[in-house]
């Protein structure tokens, strides 16, 4: 039987294109293995550099989003080194487009700040992505903000649409919610 | 000065500042987990060395192959202190290099040439890399 249940999930995930999945505590160790991972994977399917490069940068980008924001840290909040915290990742091919996915619970009133950064992306052309991306690397970093507050513009370079985000309730636990984020390379 | 020497790991790159030989390499991948606090020291040691570098021709090769966002911010900051160096009367160059189909990188190098006008900046694009 639950030889069955794994071979109905590993179809599932292979009728769906899906090319890696992790769900789990993510930490630097953690990623760094991912991102070896996912570089063999990437060049062994021979896909173009520049396509592989913006995939593998937007891969960074999400998985060190969820070391330092996921909600569910094993590590104190007040760390900003060695942290762990628990998330997914999923990339996958849809409509010959690669697209990454990933989902981490957020405290429901981070929502609003999150919304007001990424919002605003999704209009704008690349030029101007661009553009914003050349003022937030010469500008003081946000004080919430242990990167540079440049990572979703990173994604937004990287992606071929705008990004695609969603706060879905999480049952039971009506202040926290699952943020999820996706890029299409 | 001591040099100052901290070797690569897979998601951090490797910092080979020769004080003594006024060549400042960097080279390999960055994304540490925490950039700000990677860099700190490295810009540290670099703001000291400069502060007393007077008429020099310093050459700075960086060949980083990926930086993420949070490493693009704090590089930026080192560029500015060699800039600021330069605009002192050393001569600072910087060797760029980056893989020729690496867009995002030739045009990080660019942004750095047009901000940091002191700099004696060079393209360096390599094939296959």
């Amino acid at each position: 039987m639950i030889y069955q249940q794994y071979r109905d999930f590993c179809d599932a995930a292979r009728q769906r294109h899906v090319i890696f999945y992790y769900v789990g505590y993510f930490s630097q160790h953690i990623v760094g293995a991912m991102a070896d991972a996912l570089k063999l994977r990437l060049e062994v399917s021979g896909m173009a550099g520049p396509t592989r490069r913006k995939l593998f940068s937007s891969f960074v980008e999400m998985a060190q989003n969820i070391i330092h924001y996921s909600d569910d840290a094993l590590t104190p909040p007040d760390l900003d080194n060695h942290e762990v915290r628990h998330g997914s990742v999923c990339i996958g091919i849809d409509n010959d487009h690669y697209y990454l996915l990933c989902a981490n619970p957020i405290k429901q009133d981070l929502a609003d700040s999150l919304r007001q950064k990424i919002e605003p992306l999704r209009t704008m052309t690349l030029e101007e992505i661009k553009q914003a991306y050349k003022e937030a690397l010469r500008s003081e970093s946000p004080v919430d903000s242990k990167g540079a507050g440049v990572g979703f513009l990173t994604m937004a370079r990287d992606a071929s649409e705008p990004l695609e985000f969603e706060f879905v309730p999480m049952p039971g636990e009506p202040d926290r919610v699952m943020f999820y984020i996706k890029a299409i390379i | 000065m001591d040099d100052l020497y901290i070797a690569a790991t897979p998601t951090s790159p490797e910092v080979d500042f020769r004080f003594s030989q006024h060549v400042l390499s960097l080279k390999g991948e960055s994304y540490p987990e925490n950039a700000a606090a990677f860099y700190s020291d490295v810009i540290s040691q670099v703001r000291s060395w400069l502060a007393s570098c007077q008429g020099q021709h310093i050459v700075v090769n960086v060949a980083l192959a990926y930086f993420n966002s949070s490493s693009t911010k704090v590089l930026f900051n080192l560029f500015d202190a060699f800039n600021q160096a330069a605009m002192m009367g050393n001569v600072v160059t910087l060797n760029w290099y980056h893989d020729e189909e690496d867009d995002t990188i030739l045009e990080f190098g660019q942004e750095l040439r047009d901000d940091f006008g002191a700099l004696d900046f060079h393209d360096h694009a390599l094939s296959g890399v």
